[in-house]
Order: C-alpha cells, then structure tokens, then sequence
C-alpha cells in the first residue's frame, strides 16, 4: 500500500517542497495539509498514515521557535495528534518540525502538552547554514531501520537547535536508547566541538525517537541529501549524496 | 522650499510643471496629488536621468535607457520572454518555465537603518518577482555589498554616518533573518571595500524566480475589475521612501528622514505569497504588482495607467489609527501586493486568504475615465488625469562632459620583487579577496531542496565556487545558474573598461560552473553618484560598454535598475562612492550533471590556464596592496572572450574539465591558491614567462581566463578544445600541500598552502569571529 503523508503546513513552513519531494521518491503520496484546514475541519489527520512537520519559521519563530505553532495544534486538534500518535502511525518532524514535536510534548516521551526538553539558541548565538556528519545510533526507531552504525551527511539550517533536558530527563533518554542521530567528528565520534556540532547540544544528540521508535525528531536535514547532486561534492564519484533517502524508504515501507 | 528639499524633492521646474496644470484647470492641488506627483515623478520612479536627453562633450547622444533596450532588441535572443517591461526580467527554461529575474538597491534605507534597510531591499525584491506576469514563484536570492572597510578609523566616519562596521554586520543579518524566513535560498553574493562608501553604502540584493511561461505575461484591467490589496496592512513607515532615495545624502538625513524607512515583516510576505501562488494556479489572477516605491499611488497608478482607476482609501487596512489619508496613499508599508481581479472571481480569492489566513482587501475599481481618482470617505484626495501623472513630466535634458581622474603609477622597484611570498599572503587578506564563508554560513542556501552547485565545496567545505547552480523544481534535470560581476574601483579609472570588465566577470563566473554561452541573460544596476557633468559622462560610457559587449557576446539585458544618488554632502565636503555597474548573470543548463564545482579534485592532473593575459594592473588588488591605483585597467577582446567561454563550456560538458575558476582579483595565482583550499592540495607552478615582469603574470587582472584541472591523458583534448585560443600548461597538482612557483627556471613563492588559507580566512573572523 502507497501510504499517504500528510505535511503540516502553516505560515512561515518553508522546507516543504523538498519534505515532499523525499517522500515521492521514496514511493510514498503526499498532500499539504493546512492547521487552518485541521482547524476548521477541512481535512483530518486520520486520513493520513505518516505525519510530517517540515522545517520552516512558524510564525516567524515569535515567542520561541515553533511555539505557536505547537500551541495552536495542541488547541485545534491536540484530540487528532493523540489519536496520531497512539495508533500504529509514523510522525516525523525536521528543524522547526523537531522544535514542534517538543513543544507539543510529543518527543521525547510522547506526553501530549507536556514541555520535557527543549531546543534553544545555538551555543554560537548565530543562524548556521553547513554540512554535518551524523552518527545513526542503535535504538528501535523506524525510520533507521537497518542503518544502525551508518554515517549520513545532512545540511543542517538553524539558530535554535541546542538540545537542552534536564537531568533526570536525559539519563531517561538515553537508558532507553531514544537518541538515534549524534553530530560526529572527521574520526565519526560524537562531538561538542563545533563546527562538527553546529549547535553545542548536549551528548551531541541531532535527533531523538519517541519510546516506541515511531515518532522521530531532529534539526539536520536529510530531506535535503536524497538524490545524488545534493552533497556539493558529488562531482567527484565518492562523494555524490542520496545516503538519506532510505530513512523515508524505511517510513513509506513500514505500511 | 522646505517642502520641496527635505520631503517631496521635486526640481523648481517640476514645481512649475505642477503650478501650471493646476492654474489651467482653476483649482489648487490637493495634498495627495503632489504627492502622487512627487513620488510618479521622483529619479526612483521616473528614472528622469536614464530617460533624459543627453549631449555628452558636446555631442547628442541616443538617452541611456534606449541604448540599453535596443541592444537587447537587436540580438532577439530566443529566450527572452519578457524584458524591460516588468518587475522582473524572464528567460526562457524550457516549453513550460521561464526563469525570473530582478536586482534591486536599497541604498539610502540601509545608510540609515541597516538591518531594516537590507530587510525590506530583500523583501521588496522577492516581491518583485512574486509581481511579475500573474505570479511567480522564488527561487533564490543574492546579496552584494560595497562598503567602508570594517577597520576604518573612527574619525574618518561622516557626520549622520555609520560605522561601515557596524552596516556590514546590519545588512547582513537583515538579508539573513528576512531570506531565511521566506525559505528563500541565498546563493551567491560578495563583499567589495573601499573607503569612499563609508558615507554612503550600495546594497544589492538580487531575486530569482520561476514562472510559467502562460503566466509570463500580465493581462489587461478591464472597467469594473477589483482593486484587490493583498498582505500587510499599511502604516506610517516608509512615507517619502522614494523620493528620499532620490536625493543626496547629507547630515540631516537620518533626523529628517527616519521614517522613510520602511519596517519588514517576512512571515507576512511568506503567507501572502502562499495566497498568491495558490491564485495564480487557479488562474484567477489578471495582473499582479508589488507596493513597492511610492506605496499604493505608484502600484495602483500603474496598473491603471491605461484604463483609470478609482480608490476608496477608507477600505485600506491599517495597521493604526490616525494616519492622514495621503500619508496611506503614498505609505511604503512592505508585505502588500496589489492585484486585479475580475469580480466574479471574488469568491474564490476569499477562500484562499481564508485558508492562509492572510488579509486581502477590495480598495477600489478599474474604470474606463483614464482618471486617477481616490477618496476618502467619499471625499476626493486626487482626481488626476492618467496622463497627466503618466506623461506631463517633460524629458529632461541634460549635459555631460568627461573628465578623467588621475592616479600614481607605481615605481619598478615598488612592484618588481626576488619573492613573492608576502604579496601573496598580503592579496588573500585583502577585504576584497578574503573569504566570506563566515558570511555565507548564516544565509540557509538549500532550502527548498534545489542546490545543485552551491558556494563552497571541497572536503572542508570552505573553497569558493564561482556562481551557484540550482534545479529550480526537484527532479527537473534542467538547471539555473546564478552569478554576478562588478568591480566599482576599475570604473573610476576608466568607466567604460572597467564596465566591460564587470560583464566579463558576471558571464565567466558562471560559464566557470558550466554555463552555456549561448543560453546567458543579464542585468544591470547602477549605482553612480548623483549624475552631475562628470558622471553623467562616465555613465554613458558604461552604457556603451553594456551595449557594445552585450551585442558582441549575443548575451542580453533583459532587466535593470539604475540608483544615481551616491553621493554625500556636507558643507564643502562631497564624498562621491566609486561607481557601481554590477551586473548579474543567469545561465540555462540543459543537464544539471554537466556542471562542475570549483575546487581541485585530484594529485597528479595539471592545472591549466586558459585565456590571455596581459600586463594590466591598474585597478588591481596588487596595486592596492601596494597603496596605488595605477592608469590601465584590464583590455580584452571580447570576440576572444566568447570564444573561451565556448571553450569552457565545451570542457565542462565533455568531461575534461574537472574544476574552474575564473580569475578576478588577485590574479592567477590566488585563484589557485583558492581552488587547493578546498582539500589543502598543493601545487607546482611551473612557467616561462615571456613580455612581462613575474608580478604581471602572477597577479594580472585580465578577464576572460580560467584557471582548469584536466588530467594528464585528456590534455589532447583540450588543445583540440582551445584550438587557436590561448592555452597553457601551468602546473600540477600535489600532496604535499604547498603552494610553488617557479618562472623562468626561478623560485619566486613557495607557501604553506593552510597557512595561506588562514591569511585568507583571518579578516572575516575578525569581524565575525
């Protein structure tokens, strides 16, 4: 079965033609689905078996990054969200999408309005726009399914990508394995040091996965190295891009 | 007076103008007609310079503007969809897309406000090319900057300036914080220093976008269509911004004009133009313009120049009370877009603003009366005929007279040296030379999920490409390849050279990537102090070298904007910028695997140069360095020069070119030095030079060379490329990661290459650091 990905958009989401774009090509249907198409009723997210937060601003990122986006789905269909998320459906959000799965409490331990970690003001203070090698961890996560170990190149486009929790949090997360990407180092060891970690986050975590590996988060962009010319050094053989791909193969083929 | 310096800038003459038409017609103007007048009227608006009549040292020559259309007429090149006539240029894809393209300055907003400045240039662009036919999408971006170097002593700040500092770190972030935001990618730009822009910066940013070609063009306003306001409400901000930017800067400029600087807002142009992309799909829109210069009296008096339109001012969303009504009328309030719409498609367009949750407001009616007309409340604010407010300017005319500035040669015994080690390491610390990755890093330039080449590569990520490659839609095949050119110090010394030089730059940047010569459109922006005798004549010529070279490279201008205003005063101390001519490039790829990023990809292949060069070093980086200007700026023929650009494109497409630089300031060897960044190669340079010193050769600025790596068993091939043209073995690439030449069997540098690269990276990180 052709799953369909409903792609969560409100004003200031910008990274959707190429969310969408990854989707197709993994052989999956895709469809913008407006918070003012949920809201009104329009449209429902049960009729979608994977959910995808793009990256973008979310009204501009005021008050915090993505919290009014988060705010207004928690308002306007936090019911449809918790059904989401406790069915057998897949839920992936990327940079601002990331921001939103935390605000919205959905990462890192699927507690629907409940704020448990955060992403905040990178450590170098400034909006950075480069490449990034990550680590795939082992965990229980779908969408890395068979990529345990792997070493993916992403760009990552952020201000506000620091994971912060606090302690008890954190040990939580890590013990149970949540963490599924780490920025690395030329040696692929996680690293603080940037700009290897562009944004100073804890552990080096990039990304996390929600206790039951189906609900996936992170601020790099895979969506952006799924065909061969979007590494800038694909003009020599070794290095053309594409590596990302199969993380939304493992998406679409899970149905 | 007072009125006409410091608000409305209208010309004693202009005044009559006015005086006259309303003693003809027995009443007294109201204040929303002179400044309909006013801003219709105004250098940003009217372009009076680029339209005037001219006699240059005497002799009547055809008006600028002219010059540069009928170039473009008479090459007919296949693909130009649309020119001169809208917001944006468009060139031809393929059957179905054409690509958009615009170039503005937001000059006299940035010296005020920088970051407010830079942000709303940039949202004004992208609006540009949003308001083009019946909607476009954007695709890119690009920013480029001539400012006061960042380190310029305090004192030497103009009273009412700022620190170029303090601008540079403020036009920045607005180009960041406002592309960003939209998900517009930033993909090419540049940073140019000199010390006669600390009173006055020119700040270039660029659009790109990509059109249907059955939306290419906007349709007609019948009588009885909608005058539809759609976006950001309208306040006080930006009231006299056109008329503003016409003037010259002086010391009071900041206290009078302040809120002439418009305040942007790019999540509201992100939503409106998801409404309006989501109209044009439908097909529902008729024609499409942004608010721009002027507010709604320029946008809407344009788009009803033919038929009359009729404005009902109290309908306009505000965004606070107590404005006056003809401060609404003329307001630049940034995020508004204006479209006709036929009223039966009413309906549809409110669903859509509903969905997106974006406000869109009928203001008033197309009619059939060729009448300017607004009211307020029922009371008339302007009542105008079209042509009147279209047409009752009178051509200027106005003289020029060509005077050369002189500057200092420099001795042999200056120039000549036994070791060229620090000259180097003095050329890649130069602002003009240093590398502005830190830059680069805060602008999102893969977005949208269409890079293709973008500007850095190399295994570090920090060697420069020359121009930026995109797929405008994912899994198109076909590609854009965006670049630029300028080089405001060559146009003091000779302006029609120095103009040459900056197309040459802008085409070779981007054939360097994989361009096509034969598929290449341009644009131009002028930016030139207020055109008194002198640089009226120096404009001129640049524009006959636009003509002459664009006509002889069959290479059109297909857009432009000229900004005449760079100059400052204050009492008897006049700063007058180096003028500007950037000119930007945009290239049709047929296959976007075809294309080639810049840094050296392998030890062992050779390193050839391509192209002739020539003992030119007025104007050059070396002389700089040196603390000279010198007299001859760079020749070429540009004949020859096309011929190369056909030899690049044929090795790039066939595979023996494996990475290409053009060289532009600093000369061959620091295009060398930045092509081994990328992985710190090292290189052996090897050459008998012949008919010129060392220096001449190692840092010649003459454009229209590359600088290539060929492996070994392909250089046959690229001889049989080059033919007749210039082509030499220069070196070869190596592991051992210094940087040698030798010429004439001599050692003349011998560098580490990552020491060099700090040289390079150190003065950005200075500033940014």
């Amino acid at each position: 079965m052709k799953p369909k990905i409903a792609l969560l958009y409100t004003e200031g989401i910008n990274r959707d033609q190429e969310s969408g774009y990854a989707f197709r090509l993994a052989g999956g249907e895709t469809e913008l689905v407006h918070v003012s198409e949920l809201k009104s009723g329009a449209k429902k997210l049960a009729n979608y078996q994977i959910l995808f937060l793009p990256g973008g601003f979310a009204n501009g990122d005021h008050l915090f990054s993505a919290k009014i986006w988060a705010s207004e789905s928690l308002a306007y269909f936090g019911d449809q969200l918790q059904a989401f998320a406790q069915d057998d459906k897949l839920i992936i959000g990327i940079c601002n999408g990331f921001q939103c799965l935390i605000r919205t409490g959905l990462l890192p331990f699927n507690h629907l309005g409940k704020i448990e970690a955060t992403l905040t003001h990178n450590a170098s203070n400034s909006f950075q726009s480069r490449w990034v090698k990550l680590k795939i961890e082992s965990s229980n996560c779908v969408f890395t399914r068979g990529l345990e170990g792997q070493i993916i190149r992403t760009p990552v486009s952020h201000g506000e990508g620091r994971f912060l929790a606090p302690e008890d949090e954190l040990n939580k997360i890590e013990q149970e394995k949540q963490v599924v990407f780490r920025y690395v180092d030329e040696q692929e060891n996680p690293t603080q040091i940037f700009p290897a970690n562009p944004n100073g986050s804890t552990n080096a975590i990039a990304g996390l996965t929600s206790p039951n590996g189906k609900i996936l988060g992170l601020m790099p962009h895979p969506e952006c190295n799924t065909i061969w010319n979007h590494y800038p050094n694909w003009n020599e053989e070794k290095q053309r891009g594409g590596e990302c791909l199969q993380l939304f193969k493992n998406a679409v083929t899970y149905f | 007076m007072a009125l006409s310096q410091n608000t409305l800038f209208l010309t004693l003459e202009e005044m009559h103008t006015i005086q006259n038409y309303f003693q003809k017609i027995g009443r007294d103007p109201y204040d929303a007609e002179l400044e309909t007048l006013a801003q219709t009227w105004s250098e940003h608006c009217g372009h009076k310079t680029f339209k005037a009549n001219l006699i240059i040292d005497g002799q009547e020559v055809v008006p600028l503007y002219r010059r540069l259309k009928d170039a473009t007429k008479a090459i007919n090149h296949p693909r130009v969809i649309s020119c001169f006539k809208d917001n944006s240029g468009v060139f031809k894809i393929n059957d179905q897309y054409g690509v958009c393209m615009k170039v503005e300055t937001h000059n006299s907003p940035s010296a005020l406000d920088p970051y407010g400045g830079a942000m709303t240039g940039t949202g004004g662009v992208l609006r540009d090319i949003v308001g083009t036919g019946k909607g476009a999408k954007v695709i890119a971006s690009t920013d480029i900057f001539c400012l006061g170097p960042p380190d310029l002593a305090e004192e030497k700040v103009p009273e009412g300036c700022k620190h170029p500092r303090f601008i540079l770190k403020g036009v920045i972030r607005g180009v960041a914080d406002y592309g960003n935001q939209m998900g517009v990618p930033t993909v090419n730009g540049s940073l140019h220093f000199h010390e006669d822009f600390r009173a006055k910066p020119t700040v270039i940013v660029g659009a790109y976008g990509l059109i249907s070609i059955d939306k290419a063009q906007k349709g007609e306003p019948e009588s009885g269509d909608l005058v539809l306001s759609v976006g950001g409400k309208t306040g006080r901000d930006g009231v006299h911004g056109a008329t503003f930017s016409s003037a010259e800067m002086t010391a009071e400029t900041e206290k009078v004009n302040a809120s002439a600087v418009q305040i942007g807002d790019p999540i509201e142009e992100k939503r409106a133009f998801d409404a309006i992309l989501e109209m044009s799909a439908q097909n529902i829109i008729k024609a499409i313009t942004d608010c721009g210069a002027g507010g709604f009296s320029s946008a809407v008096g344009e788009m009803g120049s033919k038929t009359g339109v009729s404005i009902d001012l109290e309908k306009a969303p505000l965004k606070y009370l107590s404005l006056d009504p003809w401060e609404i009328w003329i307001s630049e309030s940034q995020e508004r877009m204006i479209i006709a719409l036929s009223p039966e498609n009413l309906g549809k367009a409110q669903a859509i603003f509903s969905k997106y949750n974006v406000e869109g407001t009928v203001i008033g009616t197309f009619t059939d009366d060729q009448q300017l007309r607004v009211r307020y409340n029922g009371e008339t604010l302007c009542d105008l005929p079209m042509d009147f407010v279209h047409g009752g300017l009178a051509q200027l005319s106005l003289e020029g007279k060509t005077e050369k500035f002189k500057f200092e040669e420099p001795s042999a015994s200056v120039l000549q040296k036994n070791n060229y080690n620090e000259a180097l390491k003095t050329i890649m610390g130069n602002y003009n030379v240093c590398s502005k990755e830190l830059i680069v890093r805060k602008y999102d330039h893969n977005v949208q999920g269409t890079a293709v080449q973008m500007p850095f590569a190399g295994g570090n990520h920090q060697s420069p490409n020359n121009a930026s490659v995109l797929e405008p839609l994912p899994g198109m095949k076909q590609g854009v390849v965006i670049g630029h050119g300028l080089n405001p110090i060559l146009n003091r010394l000779d302006p029609f050279l120095g103009s040459k030089w900056a197309i040459l730059e802008a085409v070779a940047n981007i054939v360097a990537q994989g361009a096509d010569p034969e598929n290449i459109a341009l644009l131009d922006n002028f930016i030139y102090p207020k055109p008194d005798s002198k640089y009226l004549a120096d404009l001129s010529r640049a524009i006959d070298a636009c003509v002459e070279t664009s006509k002889e490279l069959g290479m059109p201008f297909i857009s432009g904007k000229d900004s005449l205003s760079s100059t400052y005063r204050r009492g008897d101390k006049v700063i007058h910028i180096p003028p500007v001519l950037c000119v930007s490039a945009v290239g049709i790829i047929e296959d976007i695997e075809k294309t080639i990023s810049s840094p050296f990809k392998k030890s062992g292949n050779k390193i050839v140069l391509i192209g002739e060069t020539k003992p030119e070093l007025g104007g050059s980086i070396y002389y700089d360095s040196l603390g000279y200007v010198g007299t001859q700026v760079p020749t070429i023929d540009t004949k020859l020069a096309f011929q190369i650009f056909k030899a690049i494109h044929q090795g790039i497409k066939q595979g023996i070119i494996l990475s290409c630089q053009d060289i532009s300031e600093g000369g061959l060897i620091s295009s060398i030095a930045e092509m081994s960044f990328g992985e710190l190669f090292g290189t052996k340079i090897v050459a008998s030079v012949e008919g010129m010193k060392d220096y001449e050769w190692l840092f010649s600025e003459s454009p229209g060379r590359f600088v290539c790596e060929v492996a070994e068993k392909d250089m046959g091939i690229l001889k049989t490329i080059c033919d007749s043209i210039p082509c030499i073995l220069v070196g070869e690439i190596n592991l051992e990661q210094r940087i040698v030449v030798e010429l004439n069997q001599k050692s003349v540098l011998e560098l580490n290459i990552n020491d060099l690269k700090q040289e390079w990276q150190a003065p950005m990180k200075k500033v940014f650091g």
